[in-house]
């Protein structure tokens, strides 16, 4: 009975632990939680009492980067960093000229082919043998030097026998075909520019169809036979007429040193190109660097780099970070491989543990990175152009916009992107110093001009008309938006000022549409031969302000008697289906745009097809040869003399309303200062200024954040 | 016993095949493409997008796509397409990111919920009943990154102290303690946002469960017999109640892996879910087909397992 009695005491007491346990067990968790608040630094800690907080910079990424290898990546926290670690043969300076980073100069200059033609006499000397004629042009660029003065040299090239192995599309096979050429002398110009007009001004002594009448095919045989349009391509790709090939040779800078200390020489250069356009590597870089005939190493300080044809933005894709050709070389990856136990023949450089710990030669050397969470750099003291007075440069991954609002208000980040409705508060808040600029994309309605009512230049401008943008841009964008008239940057002078933007005039309007022959019917909507005016807006869902301009440009045009219906597709099916196959009336959507002004794949003609990017089908002889000789052209000015013209075409023709190109603000902690050390070792502290191209990060390197902000005088 | 375990494992073998086969379809239907192919992107030309298709092997029948991804995810050789990195490597890396959150927050759910429920049931319809009834539906309601917002701009704006991550930004030279309590620190945020919803569904469960109990004649029996009430809720009723919530337990397996969005973005957790929506948006098929396949392993396992448990501790059930 005892035994029992104590059974029961026993239970009992259990009975009091479980239910001291229910209660406990919460309280003892919560207790630990609430216990280490008193544990963590607080925000002052970290920023104020820290003094290597002053030497560090903190931005943040909503996304973590995908790659920090430059030839691979493309997505812009990569980007943001590897600009950092890496650095280009050139980039360009706060006015958005080129300036030498690794190199130090360039020449760009040309060699201009033709093949001697025996079937046609030259207008100027009549039927002479390939000698003679290079003797005559000899002489007539001697004789009349201001009009040849850019041409060095004249030279005959013997007739020579090429041999290339092609690989044709015929149907669904693919065949290789051999090519041989018993080509004729050829006549070769080396200018000291290039000069896209070249061949007009020599078809004044040669004849005009002295050029175009040559016929590669009866110097060709192929082997197999191949059908005849095939072969009469493949013969002109083998021995065109006349040919461009540009040159660009860089100098190097010499002593500047990849972060382990080897030095930069040209056969880095030739590597970096050699790793983009290696199929095996899949480069997303590859079409910039496809007009590439041949990269030269002359010297260890001296790279040429010679094109197939005229390409002007070629230039700007030297900006493009060097890689170190002795880490990632053939020999290393297949070692990485064997380390790593696999197969050599299947590793490149995208497997390569590089991607994650990046050498470069770069201002800051990796240094750290944690998955999401963060990548450190660490300041690289042997930098050429002096180092960062900055010790350390960290992206921190923070996903959420409203903790990172929070984060840079606890001094914990340096700067933060301002959203629109956020500009007004905060830009007269005097704590932070604030930057504002022009973005670099813009947002437009597309309109599908092979359908009717589109294809009707009238319509498409009375649509435009009918819309008040000043109204989007207050209303929508806070006031954070600028109107654009044309596809080129607008900070940039490709952009055309002169162009006047349409006017909001919804009466006007009605009467161009009233002259296209759309007359208001009984039922209030305009009609022409008994139809309606009516059709559909589309655009990608996820986007507030896509989604506000639909029912913007809807309540707009309804105003004006036009029956609108618009539709929101989620984004691959908004691409898929509809705007690669052609399939829409009109849509809404944006460019992201790059300095260089080549439109090609947007506005040419060529490239209004099922999957190009011209899909609302814009074709205009004149646009179409402004296109190809802004592309072709090396010189500056006349290039912004084309584009100006372009611009005023696209224009005019309205294929695209430009709704507005937005405005971007960022805040940055008022102790940050640019410092500068003069010629004489005088310290001289200036505040930060936001360069031309739209960044206030251009002098990066010279930033240092002070004790206290600093005061400067009126004129800054 | 044997005979059970073996036939439900097979069962549950068979719907794993059909698991994985539904969800590759779903992933391969699904419009869009790997962001690493931009159809818009005006530098891209058609023979490039073609070589990333087969480069990522998207050009075969979706029947070897399935075999291929298989054989690669079972030999361990599967990389993501993002930033060709092994996805067993990363997962299991987010995987102790996310378990912390998970811990903390299963053991505050599990540990407020079950007081608070008792209570309520006990007390019906008292002050204390209704006021916790007010606030577990107050909390279901409140969207979780609204509360978050609340939270955050609350205690940094008034607390000063950091939130964010899994740990104080630029900490590291201190002793492995004060890194100890940091880290404890920042669990606590995202893992109450985590236990929120749980404690005020599961305590109603709790709280449910107790009602019924209570009510049945074996504890109108033993009050009657003169058992203090204590004796009578806490072991009669209480372990009655305790049951259905066995097969619960086996149930939140999955969320070890499934981790939450919402709080991993807000607090800049590296976690499983953030990544798994991250690979998601960018079409990271490797990526979100191992997640899915292991959540669905975890899934059945966890029934398995409550099954099991269900067995052990409910004599009644034989089978």
């Amino acid at each position: 009975m005892a035994g029992r009695g104590d059974l029961f005491v026993y239970r009992a007491e259990l009975m009091m632990t479980v239910r001291k346990f229910l209660i406990l067990a919460p309280a003892i968790v919560c207790c630990v939680l609430v216990i280490s608040f008193f544990w963590v630094p607080t925000y002052e800690e970290q920023t104020k009492g820290n003094p290597d907080r002053l030497v560090q910079f903190v931005t943040t990424s909503s996304g973590d980067a995908a790659m920090l290898n430059p030839i691979l990546s493309a997505d812009s926290a990569s980007s943001q960093v590897n600009g950092m670690v890496f650095e280009g043969l050139v980039d360009r300076d706060e006015n958005l000229a080129f300036r030498g980073r690794v190199a130090t100069s360039w020449k760009i200059y040309e060699h201009a082919y033709f093949y001697f033609n025996d079937e046609v006499a030259t207008a100027g000397w009549g039927k002479i043998d390939p000698s003679k004629l290079v003797l005559n042009l000899k002489e007539m660029v001697s004789s009349d030097a201001s009009r040849w003065e850019h041409v060095q040299s004249v030279v005959l090239l013997p007739r020579e026998e090429i041999v290339r192995t092609i690989t044709i599309q015929e149907g669904k096979e693919k065949k290789s075909v051999v090519l041989r050429a018993q080509a004729p002398p050829r006549i070769r110009f080396v200018l000291d520019r290039v000069d896209q007009s070249f061949f007009d001004s020599l078809s004044d002594v040669l004849g005009g169809d002295y050029l175009s009448s040559f016929d590669p095919t009866d110097f060709v045989s192929a082997e197999p036979a191949l059908s005849e349009a095939h072969f009469a391509v493949a013969a002109t790709e083998l021995l065109p007429a006349f040919e461009h090939n540009p040159i660009i040779e860089f100098h190097l800078r010499p002593g500047v040193r990849f972060h382990d200390g080897h030095e930069v020489t040209a056969e880095d250069v030739k590597f970096t190109y050699e790793a983009i356009v290696n199929p095996k590597n899949l480069s997303p870089r590859i079409p910039d660097y496809e007009p590439v005939k041949k990269v030269e190493v002359i010297d260890p300080m001296t790279v040429r780099i010679l094109y197939k044809r005229l390409y002007s933005p070629a230039f700007a894709t030297w900006g493009m970070g060097i890689l170190p050709a002795h880490l990632l070389n053939d020999k290393i990856l297949a070692q990485e491989a064997k380390e790593m136990g696999k197969n050599p023949d299947e590793f490149t450089m995208r497997q390569s543990r590089f991607s994650r710990h990046p050498i470069g030669c770069g201002p800051f050397m990796f240094q750290q990175w944690k998955s999401d969470q963060y990548i450190r750099l660490k300041r690289y003291d042997s930098y050429w152009d002096g180092p960062p007075n900055y010790k350390e440069y960290v992206m921190r991954i923070i996903p959420d916009p409203l903790t990172q609002e929070m984060e840079f208000y606890a001094g914990t980040i340096d700067d933060y992107s301002v959203q629109p409705h956020q500009v007004d508060r905060l830009s007269r808040d005097d704590r932070y110093q604030n930057f504002s600029g022009t973005a670099f994309g813009y947002t437009y309605i597309g309109y599908n001009m092979r359908r009717e009512p589109f294809n009707d230049v009238r319509v498409r401008r009375a649509l435009g008309m009918a819309i008040d943008k000043k109204k989007i841009i207050d209303y929508l964008l806070y006031g954070q938006g600028e109107s654009i008239t044309g596809p080129f940057v607008k900070q940039t002078d490709f952009y055309n000022p002169d162009v006047k933007p349409l006017p909001y005039d919804p009466d006007g309007a009605v009467a161009l549409l009233g002259e296209a022959g759309w007359q208001r019917g009984s039922d209030g909507y305009l009609q022409k031969n008994g139809r309606r005016l009516a059709f559909t807006l589309i655009t990608n869902n996820g986007n507030p302000l896509r989604k506000a301009i639909l029912a913007i440009a809807q309540d707009a045009w309804k105003k004006i008697g036009i029956q609108v219906e618009t539709d929101m597709l989620e984004w691959s099916v908004f691409i898929q289906k509809r705007v690669n196959q052609l399939d829409f009336d009109a849509l809404v959507l944006g460019w992201s745009m790059g300095i260089d002004p080549d439109l090609y794949q947007i506005w040419h003609s060529s490239q209004s097809g099922p999957y190009q990017l011209n899909f609302v089908g814009f074709t205009n002889p004149a646009a179409d040869d402004l296109i190809i000789k802004i592309r072709q052209e090396y010189d500056h000015g006349r290039q912004v003399a084309y584009c100006h013209e372009l611009h005023e075409i696209i224009a005019r023709e309205e294929p695209y309303t430009f709704l507005y190109v937005g405005r971007w603000t960022a805040l940055l902690d008022k102790r940050i200062v640019r410092v500068v050390t003069g010629a004489d070792g005088q310290v001289i502290v200036r505040p930060i200024v936001p360069t031309k191209t739209g960044g206030y990060t251009f002098h990066l390197n010279q930033w240092i954040k002070l004790n206290r902000p600093p005061e400067f005088s009126a004129e800054g | 016993m044997l005979a059970f375990f073996g036939r439900s494992v097979i069962q549950k073998i068979v719907t794993l095949f059909f698991v994985s086969v539904v969800s590759f379809l779903i992933i391969h239907l699904a419009p869009g493409e790997p962001s690493q192919i931009d159809p818009l992107n005006p530098k891209f030309t058609p023979e490039m997008v073609e070589r990333m298709r087969k480069e990522f092997n998207l050009d075969k029948p979706l029947h070897i796509q399935y075999l291929l991804f298989y054989r690669n995810l079972f030999n361990g050789r599967i990389v993501s397409w993002r930033d060709n990195l092994p996805v067993l490597g990363k997962i299991w890396e987010r995987f102790l990111n996310s378990l912390p959150l998970f811990i903390v927050g299963t053991l505050l759910t599990w540990t407020i919920s079950f007081p608070v429920g008792i209570r309520s049931a006990i007390q019906r319809d008292g002050i204390y009943d209704k006021s916790t009834t007010f606030l577990s539906y107050l909390l279901i309601s409140i969207p979780g990154f609204f509360f978050a917002y609340i939270l955050i701009i609350f205690v940094v704006t008034k607390l000063h102290v950091p939130v964010i991550g899994m740990e104080t930004f630029g900490v590291t030279a201190s002793s492995p303690l004060v890194r100890i309590m940091d880290r404890t620190w920042h669990l606590v945020l995202p893992s109450i946002l985590g236990a929120t919803g749980g404690v005020a569904v599961l305590s109603r469960y709790v709280r449910g469960q107790m009602l019924e109990i209570i009510g049945q004649d074996y504890v109108r029996t033993a009050r009657a017999k003169g058992l203090s009430s204590e004796t009578v809720y806490y072991k009669h009723a209480l372990r009655n109640a305790l049951l259905p919530f066995v097969t619960m337990f086996g149930l939140i397996l999955p969320g070890l892996i499934g981790g939450s969005v919402i709080i991993e973005s807000i607090f800049s957790w590296p976690g499983m879910g953030r990544m798994a929506y991250e690979a998601i948006l960018g079409r990271d098929y490797p990526v979100i087909l191992t997640i899915n396949f292991l959540t669905a392993v975890l899934v059945l396992a966890g029934t398995l397992v409550s099954d099991l448990l269900y067995m052990v501790v409910d004599p009644r059930i034989k089978i």
